[in-house]
């Protein structure tokens, strides 16, 4: 009984460690490829919920006048699967969000209008993995 | 089961009970607008520094629009890639590197081979002596740069390539590299705009231009220089933190004089909520906000001087000698 109970505590232990791990390179590297023809790479960023404990992850950014910006997530769930990226403006006010009408969009495109400061800000729904990550591109 | 084996499954119990990440790459958003990350008397957490250094923006926006309103390429306005011996201390490695990927990322822009082979080697031969060679595809940017019918591979390679450099400067704690980096290509990409301002400008002296087209070439650039403003209110965040570092200081004074003309330049916007449409599978969303940018000829012109003399004493021995 208490090799058992000793067994499965090691069990746990690295099963524990392996969803520890989110390996956002990988994601990145599909969500590259993901960008539309035109649009250069510009940064791209680590999405991890740590299994479930974050619930928000934002980066602040600065977006310039008259400047596509597309956004591409990819995640361990599939796609952009339980994902969501929120843009706000410095105010905090909401101007795109790749959740609507229930759908799980891979992103968005904001065709800025003004240079400032802006939030990235990055969410779950339904996500078993929590983990992932999204590369940014622009295009004039 | 002996005592000694329960001692030590309770003990890795306990150990992977805690969040054993000790990094993290974003902020949690409890707070609008705050975080937990600073510390005592100012002192600026690796969170926040991070934060920052990735929101600061890539010089390739700026040298997209140089492209865009400029048909001419003039490899004269760049940092001579020869200079790459000059440059001794980290310090000066560090703010050339800078100088160098935007120099390359505008040959790229033009497909300039020759020249962009160029600049790889200076970018490479910098990497190198600031150990951080590893981290960038040489070979493959190089193959891209070859090809002509890659660059937007080239671009993107080159970009991200930028990024895992420094990323890695991040997990070594050595990110008042990174921004010198990025000091140094803001600097770089602003000198470029200034001088593609001022010879577009000669050309409406000289005539036969298509006045209308140059006019609003100029207002173009005129607004991305006054734009500039935010972008170096977020360099000087992070390099103010290492102000006490040996040679910080003079980059610091230098940077916080163009901050003083940049004080004068007004950015307005007038916020309208954004029209989203969904096309062809795709979330588009259109800003609506109106935006205006305020500057002087006058605070243009003093700009334009500070930039020509920060970025000389950078790729000059002034500066490429300073610092260890």
């Amino acid at each position: 009984m208490k090799k058992l109970i000793f067994t499965l505590t090691l069990f746990l232990m690295s099963t524990a460690l392996s969803f520890a791990q989110c390996d956002a390179e990988a994601y990145s590297s599909k969500c590259l490829k993901a960008l539309a023809p035109g649009f250069t790479f510009v940064k791209s960023y680590k999405v991890d919920g740590k299994n479930g404990i974050r619930k928000v992850i934002e980066y602040t950014c600065v977006f310039s006048k008259d400047t596509n910006y597309m956004i591409r997530m990819a995640g361990k769930d599939g796609g952009a699967q339980g994902m969501i990226v929120t843009l706000y403006d410095s105010q905090r006010n909401e101007l795109a969000t790749s959740h609507v009408n229930n759908k799980f969009f891979p992103g968005w495109t904001y065709k800025c209008k003004a240079t400032g400061i802006y939030y990235l800000s990055f969410s779950f729904k339904d996500s078993q993995s929590y983990c992932g990550a999204a590369v940014l591109g622009f295009r004039r | 089961m002996k005592k000694s084996h329960w001692i030590f499954t309770l003990a890795l119990v306990f150990l992977f009970a805690c969040d054993s990440s000790s990094e993290d790459d974003g902020k949690d958003n409890t707070d609008t607008g705050q975080n937990n990350n600073t510390t005592t008397q100012g002192e600026v957490g690796p969170d926040i520094i991070a934060d920052i250094l990735q929101s600061i923006p890539s010089p390739l926006e700026i040298s997209q629009l140089i492209k865009e309103v400029s048909t001419e390429y003039n490899v004269a306005n760049l940092n001579d890639h020869n200079n790459v011996n000059n440059y001794k201390s980290s310090f000066s490695q560090s703010l050339n590197l800078g100088v160098y990927s935007t120099d390359l990322g505008y040959c790229n822009l033009y497909n300039k081979n020759q020249d962009i082979l160029n600049y790889l080697n200076s970018v490479k031969k910098l990497a190198n002596d600031l150990g951080i060679g590893q981290y960038f595809d040489y070979e493959t940017i190089k193959r891209l740069a070859n090809s002509k019918d890659n660059l937007d591979s080239l671009l993107n390679m080159t970009q991200s390539n930028f990024e895992r450099i420094n990323n890695h400067l991040k997990d070594e704690k050595r990110e008042y590299q990174s921004i010198l980096i990025l000091a140094g290509g803001w600097v770089e990409a602003v000198h470029l705009t200034t001088i593609v301002y001022r010879q577009t400008k000669d050309q409406v002296g000289k005539g036969g231009a298509d006045v209308a087209k140059t006019q609003e070439k100029l207002a173009k650039l005129k607004e991305k220089i006054g734009e500039q403003k935010l972008t170096l209110e977020q360099i000087l965040l992070v390099l103010d933190i290492y102000k006490t570092r040996q040679y910080f200081g003079g980059l610091i004074e230098d940077l916080k004089q163009l901050q003083k003309v940049y004080a004068r330049v007004e950015i307005t916007v007038i916020q309208k909520p954004p029209i989203i449409k969904e096309e062809g599978g795709e979330l588009v969303v259109k800003d609506v906000t109106e935006s205006k940018v305020n500057i002087s000829d006058q605070d243009l012109e003093a700009i334009t001087s500070l930039i020509q003399s920060i970025r000389s004493k950078i790729v000059t021995s002034t500066m490429s000698n300073a610092g260890n």
